[in-house]
């Protein structure tokens, strides 16, 4: 499903984030990905979301190349994927429900049916009471439950998550851990990025270390 | 948690709207996030409104009063007139003849024949000639034709000229006189108001393309975030451009809207003292107010003014935010 060739990254600064990276997913795999901080995780997951582009090797996802689509594909792209960032990047003007819409508002779909999916993804992280609150009227923890309802309301066939229990209290943490399992358990790929190491081995999954390159 | 019957995820996402009916539903959404912005921070709207309404009110009673100047020249109203004296040698008979060829032109619309008697009796009735006149052998006075042209066939002062020296290169025709110098002279002047006002048109424009650019541009700076969110999840550029473009299509609308009533009451304002003078002159002039191809042409304007300033801003910012990294 994802696959990584030989893949390095270096930024312009002359930092090198990911050294011949080589790693193989399948379809409906759970993965975690740890390692100290500055040793890859985000660079990793945005190589996958084409928030970044690799300085040499290949990514493919679903076996096509990255670097075979062109800059008018990758937002139909991006829409297969759910990507939660650890800061969510709510949109403080608007209700929760408008927030979580605008997965659905981009690819076009009808009020009525929109209304049932933010509704479903709402209820699923447990916010379905706040979704006329705002943002700002929302705990640290909740508003990143917004961000993975906003980022599995589309229903992607991959979910990748930065650090999404980094600011969370240790139970939080956990809750939204299961959740992650129950969408994997529902189908998708799901990829997370986290350096809480008790969390990980807690959920008896794959998991990849990065080192820091030397 | 109990409608949980979620089919595994595949390509085909569930019952997917068909790509008419989910174009349809972007318009609309993004048609109404468009007004809503507008809707919501009124004083910036109305600021920007009055600011393309000042812009573009200027040039359209510029060319509103131009207008009204060049009707001053129409066929209509005051008839301007070309005097023919006929050499002396020529007799009632060819100076009629001339008439009825005179007729046939184009240019022309009526021919009057005052012959040499005509005229003596008109001199006479003029207090203090007849006895100057009863002195003289012969009748010093030549036949006269006055001639009414048809200004829609001579609107060029060239037309004119070329017209008055075929009139004066006939075999009869002693001298001509033309009363419509003052026409020329007004063509002119308004020729160069013509220009003068293209001018001002286009400054005007160009400054309501920078008013509604910067007014996006600034709308844009506030929603970098939603702009960035919207692309991570993938939006299309198309997608992130529309409700902007709309917002300036919006501004240049309703401005076109509001400077079109300022013009009017500037308008009813003027309709007043403009009559009293045209009485003092005896003239039947009125004032004209904006017709509807004008109204239209105004509106249509202003509106793809606002667009395409929308359109410079935001498409210039999403060129430059191209590469996309994480906040």
């Amino acid at each position: 499903m994802i696959e990584f060739k030989e893949v390095t990254k270096r930024y312009s600064t002359g930092q090198i984030a990911l050294y011949n990276v080589n790693l193989k997913m399948r379809a409906g795999e759970m993965i975690f990905i740890t390692g100290h901080s500055g040793a890859g995780k985000s660079t990793l997951l945005k190589l996958i979301a084409l928030l970044e582009r690799p300085s040499k090797g290949q990514v493919s996802v679903g076996g096509k190349p990255l670097n075979k689509l062109t800059r008018s594909q990758i937002p139909a792209y991006r829409r297969r994927i759910g990507f939660i960032f650890q800061d969510p990047h709510l949109l403080y003007d608007r209700s929760i429900f408008d927030n979580v819409a605008i997965p659905l508002l981009i690819s076009g779909m009808g009020t009525a049916e929109i209304k049932r999916r933010v509704h479903a993804a709402l209820d699923k992280v447990g916010l379905i009471h706040k979704e006329k609150h705002f943002p700002l009227m929302l705990s640290a923890g909740e508003r990143q439950r917004v961000g993975i309802a906003r980022a599995v309301v589309n229903r992607p066939t991959v979910i990748l998550a930065d650090e999404p229990t980094g600011n969370l209290d240790p139970e939080l943490a956990q809750d939204i851990m299961y959740t992650f399992a129950q969408f994997n358990e529902l189908g998708a790929t799901v990829l997370i990025a986290s350096h809480d190491h008790a969390l990980v081995e807690r959920m008896q999954k794959r998991t990849i270390m990065l080192r820091k390159v030397e | 948690m109990a409608n949980r019957q979620r089919k595994p995820r595949s390509r085909s996402q569930t019952k997917r709207t068909g790509p008419i009916r989910a174009w349809f539903h972007q318009q609309r959404n993004a048609v109404r996030f468009s007004l809503n912005r507008l809707w919501f921070n009124p004083v910036s709207t109305w600021i920007t409104l009055a600011a393309i309404a000042i812009a573009l009110s200027l040039p359209t009673s510029l060319h509103l009063l131009l207008n009204n100047m060049q009707t001053l020249t129409d066929d209509k109203r005051e008839v301007p007139t070309i005097t023919l004296f006929m050499k002396q040698n020529v007799n009632e008979q060819q100076t009629k003849d001339r008439a009825e060829l005179l007729k046939e032109l184009p240019e022309v619309s009526a021919v009057q024949v005052i012959t040499r008697e005509e005229a003596m009796e008109d001199f006479k009735q003029i207090g203090g000639f007849a006895e100057t006149l009863e002195t003289l052998p012969e009748n010093p006075l030549p036949h006269v034709l006055i001639l009414t042209p048809k200004l829609s066939f001579l609107n060029t002062n060239e037309a004119l000229t070329k017209f008055s020296d075929k009139l004066k290169a006939y075999r009869e025709v002693g001298n001509i006189q033309v009363d419509i110098e003052w026409i020329k002279k007004l063509r002119s002047i308004l020729n160069i108001a013509d220009r003068i006002v293209l001018v001002v048109s286009v400054l005007l424009g160009l400054t309501m393309l920078l008013v509604i650019g910067n007014t996006i541009r600034l709308d844009i700076q506030n929603r970098k975030e939603e702009i960035t969110v919207t692309r991570l999840i993938g939006a299309t550029n198309t997608y992130i451009r529309r409700p902007f473009i709309l917002g300036g299509f919006w501004l240049g609308l309703f401005g076109g809207v509001i400077s079109l009533v300022i013009v009017h009451f500037a308008l009813l304002f003027l309709i007043a003292p403009v009559n009293d003078l045209a009485r003092e002159y005896g003239s039947n002039f009125t004032l004209h107010g904006i017709n509807f191809t004008m109204t239209l042409q105004i509106l249509v304007l202003s509106s793809v003014l606002g667009t395409v300033g929308a359109w410079l801003a935001v498409s210039q910012y999403l060129w430059k935010s191209e590469v996309v990294s994480e906040n």
